[in-house]
């Protein structure tokens, strides 16, 4: 992998190429320095210059996807939880959900409520999630189909896998769509979606600290990222 | 922008003339023994882009990489900052008296 895949698409664009011969002819002791300048750039989209109007509020938004979709993996990983639940019928270890859910909403990018915008989302909709609608309903029929009822080692494996798997490209697809959905919403909406984001994140972290200890660091990890992105474009 | 950062090191050397990545990293080395880290440089850079402090010079790009120059906001930045950072100095060479 080239270590320019690691800074945002803007400087990627730039300076892709040149970071790469750097660090290249520097070795292996740049690398730490290349990780350091690539995460505070990512913490601050006001430091990215723009080769299209909106460049940047665009890729905030597929990170703040990303984020979300990551946060779901890492629950779905710990889950059953008695502290950290994500249902009606406990609400008091589920209201870290609401803050999300609400940033999730306000960072969703909307098109402007005409037919030829609304249809262009529709067939990009289409496109992008038949591929993981696909992977679900094989999984789906394969549950239910009763074949693997009791897999062996290395079936049980397998399956696992698959399940890991769908769940990543379900994720992977959904932050495609935001990138592909073309209006991006404003940077104060961005910024406050952000924030919304990592309290919910923060709120999950506390809730888990007691049971799941890497999910928690994880979470914690994506909560300060979320609010540090955050200050920086509320700043701006 | 910190007196000593890697942003007021890369205007330094624009204020000179236009040069690539890999030149603006050999003209610091030569300034004070030291090349910016990958990341420090073209974090640099960037921010200095979209400040609009530096731009790609016309026409003048090497393969793949890009030339860049200072710009008059660039120029005006630089100078308050060295006017100040000079004004620091006189201040610290004063309370310090003579060697």
């Amino acid at each position: 992998m080239r270590a320019s895949a690691l800074y945002p698409p803007a400087v990627r664009e730039r300076w892709g190429a040149e970071i790469d011969d750097a660090l290249r002819d520097t070795g292996a002791r740049a690398w730490p320095d290349t990780l350091a300048g690539a995460a505070r750039l990512w913490l601050h989209p006001t430091d990215w210059p723009e080769t299209r109007a909106g460049q940047t509020r665009r890729t905030v938004a597929v990170a703040l996807f990303a984020i979300l979709a990551l946060s779901t993996l890492l629950l779905r990983a710990i889950e059953p939880s008695r502290t950290l639940t994500a249902d009606t019928a406990h609400p008091a270890t589920s209201l870290w959900l609401a803050p999300i859910l609400l940033g999730a909403a306000l960072a969703a990018p909307l098109p402007p409520l005409r037919w030829e915008p609304l249809r262009r989302l529709a067939v990009q909709t289409v496109r992008t999630l038949t591929a993981p609608a696909a992977a679900v309903l094989a999984l789906i029929l394969t549950a239910r189909s009763g074949v693997f009822a009791s897999p062996s080692a290395p079936v049980a494996v397998a399956l696992l896998a698959y399940y890991w798997a769908t769940l990543a490209f379900i994720a992977h697809r959904l932050c495609a769509l935001v990138a592909r959905a073309g209006t991006a919403p404003s940077a104060r909406r961005l910024s406050a979606a952000l924030a919304l984001t990592g309290t919910g994140l923060a709120a999950a972290a506390a809730q888990s600290a007691t049971t799941a200890v890497p999910a928690t660091l994880a979470l914690a990890a994506l909560a300060i990222a979320a609010l540090a992105t955050a200050r920086d474009l509320a700043r701006a | 922008m910190h007196s000593n950062d890697a942003q007021m090191l890369v205007l330094t050397v624009l204020a000179d003339g236009p040069l690539h990545g890999y030149a603006i990293n050999a003209a610091i080395e030569e300034l004070t023994g030291r090349k910016l880290g990958p990341g420090s440089l073209y974090g640099a850079l960037s921010r200095l882009e979209a400040r609009e402090l530096i731009r790609p010079s016309d026409g003048a790009s090497e393969g793949r990489h890009r030339t860049m120059c200072i710009t008059d906001a660039g120029r005006a930045a630089l100078r308050a900052e060295l006017e100040q950072m000079a004004r620091v100095s006189q201040a610290g060479l004063r309370a310090l008296g003579p060697a």
